[in-house]
């Protein structure tokens, strides 16, 4: 093992190595000591630790040595003196041209890759000329193409950075020192409409040429030497030009503030997918111009033409990642990273439908039905900048002004002593960060929720406590009672109806995740019931109150028409709760019934018992005393007395089609509430349906097969009955 | 320090055994323990691919593998020497034994004869 520096001297350190005196050969002494140390003996200091040195990056380990050598080249300077990046790219203008589509094709790929969650370095910045972009100042085409991508790269990492969505993805906003700005950057788009409008002038020269057979192009300057191609190659490179100039309108739109450029972005949205399309078009004719001997597979090739980029040297940058361990980057295809931004722009397009609305039921609503579609990072923070800047609701209305517009409280908008009131300014604070933890991906988000389910309960207590110190126990709302106790009751009916629904999307996300195994149904729906209870509860008392306002304000104002049209909007809501009340409470009655009559979910886990489960999934709810008084006993009081024959007579999922009749009229210009009514019935039937089954089995038949699937809807399971 | 290097094989050869029967007598041979005086010592590490690794001396099996904490990676910036180096951060590194090429401690020119000889 040793022989290598025993054997023959070694070389003498580099000079430019300092050494505060001289560097001595140690090797000879290392060698005579490893041979007398004993197997598993260590020379060490006192501060060492066996755990600590475990974390010990490992030289010349492929999997954790970035600096490992792969590449040819050990600097850009050396890989550009080798040619690898020339400018121009070919001698033979069109080869030139088909080179630097691929170019802008496989960096069109490596930024999708990057969204995806890979780094920077390991992706867009592979590329030499844009690591080096002064060597393309000859080169127009590239450098426009080149400047703007690096612009927008730019403005996307800090959005991101400003909506802290991507904990979970923090690769995604490191730079390693990367060259991601300049100076000059501002001037790109002025840089590409000039690009553009020099290939668009012999795009048309062309079409003309076309039509009266004239064999010269006067006056203007051709992109390659073969004329019959031109007009092709020009539309190549128009679409990308202008698909890289609307994405980074889209992208400056979006940010601009309190969602002033969206509907602009919207536009150019939609000019993002045209270009997109006539990508995907220019697709045949690049394949048929380029050499075939060279293309690759479609589902593997990075660019359209299906031929490998020049000018890219994915190992380069590697070093700078340090020391994070090198992790293999598998560039997206072209045709994925078409689709990847397909989906992107159709995401960003639902944020700029977003109507602006200032009452928080209608955001939290968007934000939920935005994150339905599960978007990737890129979306999500530009939705939460648009929802929350400067700790302002779309950067325009003050939370506290957000929360009086949900206590149907208009009159106290603006009230200064309403802002200052501490409960309103940590309600508001508890608003805002809800609005952003909503916007992250599902794994983190059920981690915050969770854990902000403590401040949302303690609020709800202490303001509990503050109006029975201030105003005795009287918990009903009394037409004649003072304004200042009106508000606080309002103020503490409100909180509690937010805790619940934050508790209720809890649990949800928690079907999304997968975090529920189907003996733990049981439990999660009996749960999820008690939790709908309460958030009805709260609800109705809310909407009891706001009448009441609403009563008051009709008699000053004669304002009633707009009034009672939005109390007819708040039955509704609480109907539509009303049948997940009945599918959670029918399921968990149904799995409970299963367990006793079948013995079907009981729990085979010999590790935990099910109270520990219990426990496991329940315990931030429990810490927040939602509900109170409910433990796992009162769940397994209630799950003991389940019977089928009871099911069958209280039936739950019949119960629901009694309701959804009446929900599709109050819906009826909704087809997203539609859908989800649809959805719930189509729950319901098929659990009435395996419902009438099992009744007919008898008990202990061995033969019932039972199975939940979430065929449907995505929460609420539906039962499979088979008979072996 | 010269002669060591020169004549590496036969320095071994006469000096192995006799350590190793005062390690099994007084627990350590002389030389671990001079290599234990090395500790914390600035140590350069070069490897195979012609990088070098300098950072503090913090422990070393019987294998040879060196761990060094704080350490620096030296490597050239171009494959034509001579040329300027490139430097990075790395932390606590481990070094394998059989990818190491050469190592060398920091020594001041008097400290020099006495700390490594054989």
């Amino acid at each position: 093992m040793e022989t290598s520096s025993s054997s023959s001297a070694p070389p003498p350190p580099p000079h430019s190595i300092p050494a505060s005196g001289v560097w001595e050969d140690a090797s000879p002494l290392l060698a005579a000591a490893c041979r007398d140390l004993q197997d598993g003996e260590l020379v060490h200091g006192e501060n060492f630790s066996l755990f600590g040195a475990m974390s010990a990056l490992e030289i010349m380990d492929p999997k954790m040595d970035s600096g490992i050598e792969k590449s040819g080249y050990y600097s850009i300077e050396e890989a550009i003196e080798d040619g690898i990046a020339p400018v121009p790219l070919s001698l033979d203008r069109t080869i030139d041209v088909q080179r630097t589509l691929d170019v802008m094709d496989h960096l069109f790929s490596c930024e999708a890759t990057w969204h995806k969650g890979h780094t920077l370095a390991q992706t867009v910045f592979t590329c030499i000329y844009l690591m080096r972009m002064e060597r393309t100042s000859s080169h127009a085409i590239l450098n426009s193409f080149c400047r703007i991508l690096r612009a927008t790269c730019y403005a996307v990492v800090s959005v991101v950075s400003t909506a802290r969505t991507h904990e979970e993805e923090d690769l995604f906003t490191m730079s390693f020192g990367l060259p991601l700005r300049d100076e000059g950057d501002e001037k790109c788009l002025s840089i590409l409409n000039s690009v553009e409008e020099t290939i668009s002038r012999q795009l048309r020269a062309c079409k003309a040429q076309a039509l009266s057979k004239k064999k010269t192009l006067e006056g203007l300057e051709s992109l390659q030497d073969n004329p019959d191609l031109e007009e092709d190659y020009c539309r190549a490179l128009l679409c990308r030009l202008r698909f890289r100039k609307h994405f980074y309108h889209v992208v400056t739109c979006l940010r601009k503030p309190h969602g002033k450029g969206l509907e602009l972005a919207r536009k150019h949205v939609a000019s993002c997918l045209t270009e997109l399309s006539l990508m995907l078009k220019s697709r045949d004719f690049l394949k048929s111009q380029s050499n075939h001997t060279l293309q690759q597979d479609d589902e593997i090739c990075t660019t359209a033409s299906g031929v490998r980029p020049v000018g890219f040297d994915a190992s380069l940058n590697s070093r700078l990642l340090s020391p994070a361990p090198p992790r293999a980057v598998k560039i997206l295809s072209w045709s994925d990273a078409i689709r990847y931004f397909e989906k992107l722009l159709c995401d960003l397009d639902i944020i700029c439908s977003s109507p602006l609305d200032p009452v928080l039921e209608n955001v939290l609503h968007f934000v939920v039905q935005f994150q339905k579609s599960v978007p990737d990072l890129v979306p999500r923070a530009f939705l939460q900048t648009l929802l929350v800047q400067d700790g302002k609701l779309y950067g325009r209305d003050l939370s506290c002004d957000v929360i009086s517009r949900a206590l149907s409280l208009p009159d106290i908008i603006g009230d200064k002593e309403f802002q200052m009131n501490e409960f309103v300014v940590q309600l508001g604070q508890l608003v805002i960060n809800l609005l952003k933890i909503l916007c992250t991906n599902t794994a983190w988000q059920r981690r915050k929720l969770g854990k902000s389910l403590q401040d949302w309960s303690t609020i709800s207590i202490q303001l509990e406590l503050a109006l029975k110190r201030e105003f005795g126990e009287t918990r009903n709302v009394l037409p004649h009672e003072n304004m200042c106790m009106r508000v606080s009751k309002q103020l503490l009916v409100w909180t509690q109806e937010h805790t619940y629904w934050v508790a209720y999307r809890f649990l949800i996300l928690g079907f999304e995740l997968d975090l529920y195994s189907p003996s733990e149904y049981c439990m999660v729906y009996w749960y999820m019931y008690v939790v709908l209870m309460k958030l009805i509860e709260q609800m109705q008392l809310r909407i009891l109150a706001s009448n009441e306002n609403s009563r008051r304000k009709g008699k000053k104002k004669k304002d009633h028409s707009k009034d009672s049209s939005r109390d007819m909007a708040f039955p509704s809501s609480c109907l539509l709760l009303q049948c997940y009340v009945l599918l959670s409470e029918g399921l968990s009655m149904m799995l409970a019934a299963l367990r006793i009559k079948s013995n079907l979910f009981q729990l085979p886990s010999i590790f935990n018992s099910e109270q520990e489960r219990f426990i496991q999934h329940f315990d931030l709810l429990q810490k927040a005393r939602l509900p109170e008084h409910i433990t796992y006993y009162s769940f397994r009081e209630s799950a003991s007395h389940a019977t089928i024959a009871d099911l069958m007579k209280y039936n739950f999922f019949k119960e629901i089609h009694k309701i959804t009749p009446s929900l599709r009229g109050s819906f009826a210009s909704e087809p997203e509430k539609l859908a989800e009514i649809r959805q719930i019935e189509q729950v319901a039937e098929h659990n009435r349906i395996a419902l009438n089954i099992i009744s007919q089995v008898r008990a202990g038949d061995p033969s019932l097969r039972v199975s939940f699937e979430f065929t449907h809807h995505p929460h609420f399971a539906v039962a499979v009955v088979k008979r072996s | 320090m010269a002669d060591v290097t020169s004549t590496p094989d036969d320095s071994h050869r006469s000096s192995s055994p006799p350590p190793q029967e005062t390690a099994a007598a007084a627990g350590g041979s002389q030389h671990v323990e001079q290599l234990r005086k090395m500790l914390f010592r600035r140590m350069l590490v070069g490897v195979n691919d012609g990088r070098y690794f300098l950072g503090l001396f913090h422990c070393v099996d019987k294998q040879g593998n060196i761990l060094l904490q704080d350490a620096v990676e030296y490597r050239s910036a171009r494959h034509s020497s001579p040329s300027p180096t490139e430097q990075r951060s790395l932390g606590l590194i481990l070094i394998p034994a059989a990818c190491r090429s050469s190592c060398h401690v920091d020594c001041s020119v008097e400290g020099s004869m006495s700390l490594l000889s054989l």
